[in-house]
């Protein structure tokens, strides 16, 4: 049987959001979707703690969030969000200042060139990251992000800034990787060509006014 | 020495005659602050005669309580001031800084006054002036200093929000802009330091300078007064974002900014 590695119930936020309870299948591609407005953003950011619910409950292992560290939490649930930040600094200079903020040695070159790879990034590790475009400044954050290895994986519009071939070609190497890897994957995701063809499991939100 | 010339009504009246020339120059390259300059100086000049009669009768009845009310006075209006140039900060951060400035200006106030200067913390004459420079620059202070870190921290939010969904204290990605906003907030008290006695002869030892006291006796209080600056500044910027960053985040490690 699907296990589920996330779960909800009765949640709402600010108590404007009111969800349908949801549950994320462990070791697939989980992919939400729903018109704007819904909350898709915001639930992510209710699995990972960085909000809370007003009401009900997020489960990661059957465990209640609030009896979770945050930030273990947080390393395990990685988000990239859509608003990404990358430093004025080389593609190399940015891993090292990433991981260092985590308080970790940064990984090999040879690592990085290959998290590099699979988000097609065929920079050298000098380059300068503030005179990308926002596609491949998108693909650097998302590679470096992947590098730490969390259990589930969420990513919010991984492709807005991408052309419809490297939107492709990135998700695709993700997705293997995080296949091989035995990583939970959950998309939030406005393009429906992606979702279909990659999506495992897919949850609509729907909007739901305040009872 | 000499005592300094006492003003008569005629002589003091003459002063007001140089505000025709920037009245003028205003006029002439169509600034239009003239209401400002006539508002400013009205201001100033009812609000020192204010103070000036105030402080002669203090003076002249010297008692602990009018040095407690003033020093009460001189430290709400501060704390009015900076609260009222942060208004989008939460509750305890607004607490934070009030009693940072309270608090660290009343420490370097009392050590200037009794273990520098040796006499009693409710001599008006000491006391007062003196309070009225240490608060007054550690309140410029925290308002340079609170203005770099909320503009920093808005407008990084981005970076913030990035560390944070990696799983970084909120502590240890709010940290270095405590820091940054403590040395911007340091850097004019010092910078003020280096050019002191060449640049200007600055507003207090002109001052003593002028009613009679020894330039050498002049210099030293202006020397420790300049540290006392630097001291009350560093302290109430270092306590007021050390206490007020830690509102900004939760036990669940969440940041409301």
């Amino acid at each position: 049987m699907e296990s589920m590695i996330i779960s909800t119930k009765d949640l709402s936020f600010n108590d404007i959001i009111h969800y349908q309870d949801v549950g994320i299948i462990k070791n697939q591609v989980n992919f939400i979707v729903g018109s704007s407005g819904t909350g898709k953003s915001t639930l992510l950011r209710l699995f990972n703690g960085t909000y809370s619910p007003s009401q009900g409950n997020v489960f990661y292992e059957g465990q209640d969030l609030n009896e979770i560290d945050t930030i273990e939490l947080r390393k395990e649930i990685l988000l990239i969000s859509q608003s990404l930040y990358l430093f004025d600094l080389s593609i190399r200079d940015n891993f090292i200042q990433f991981y260092e903020y985590r308080g970790l040695d940064a990984p090999s070159e040879q690592e990085m060139r290959r998290f590099l790879d699979l988000c097609c990034i065929p920079f050298p590790l000098e380059q300068d990251c503030t005179t990308m475009s926002g596609g491949e400044r998108q693909r650097i954050y998302i590679a470096i992000f992947l590098s730490f290895h969390p259990k589930v994986l969420m990513m919010d519009e991984p492709t807005s800034a991408l052309d419809k071939e490297n939107s492709q070609n990135v998700i695709h190497n993700v997705l293997s990787y995080c296949k091989e890897n035995n990583i939970t994957v959950i998309i939030v995701s406005h393009d429906p060509n992606i979702t279909e063809q990659f999506a495992e499991h897919v949850i609509t939100i729907k909007r739901r006014e305040s009872q | 020495m000499k005592g300094i010339v006492q003003l008569n009504i005629v002589q003091f009246s003459l002063i007001y005659l140089l505000l025709l020339i920037i009245l003028y120059i205003m006029k002439r390259s169509k600034i239009n602050q003239t209401k400002l300059l006539i508002v400013a100086s009205l201001r100033m000049t009812v609000q020192l005669v204010l103070a000036g009669l105030i402080l002669t009768y203090i003076f002249k009845n010297p008692h602990p309580i009018f040095v407690i009310i003033y020093l009460i006075a001189m430290i709400a209006f501060s704390i009015r001031r900076v609260l009222s140039k942060n208004k989008g900060i939460n509750r305890n951060f607004k607490i934070a800084l009030s009693f940072s400035l309270a608090i660290s200006g009343l420490f370097v106030l009392s050590y200037f006054v009794m273990a520098v200067v040796q006499v009693n913390i409710f001599n008006p004459q000491y006391t007062i002036p003196l309070a009225g420079m240490i608060i007054g620059n550690a309140m410029t202070g925290v308002t340079l200093g609170m203005k770099t870190f909320m503009e920093s921290i808005k407008t990084q939010r981005n970076k913030i929000e990035a560390l944070l969904n990696l799983g970084v204290t909120p502590k240890k990605i709010l940290l270095p802009y405590v820091n940054n906003a403590l040395e911007t907030a340091l850097l004019p008290t010092m910078n003020n330091m280096l050019g002191m006695g060449i640049i200007s002869l600055p507003g207090m030892m002109t001052g003593q300078i002028l009613s009679g006291t020894l330039p050498t006796t002049a210099i030293m209080y202006q020397i420790a007064i300049m540290i006392a600056i630097c001291t009350s500044v560093c302290l109430t910027v270092f306590s007021s974002l050390h206490f007020g960053y830690m509102t900004l985040y939760n036990k669940r490690n969440q940041i409301m900014l």
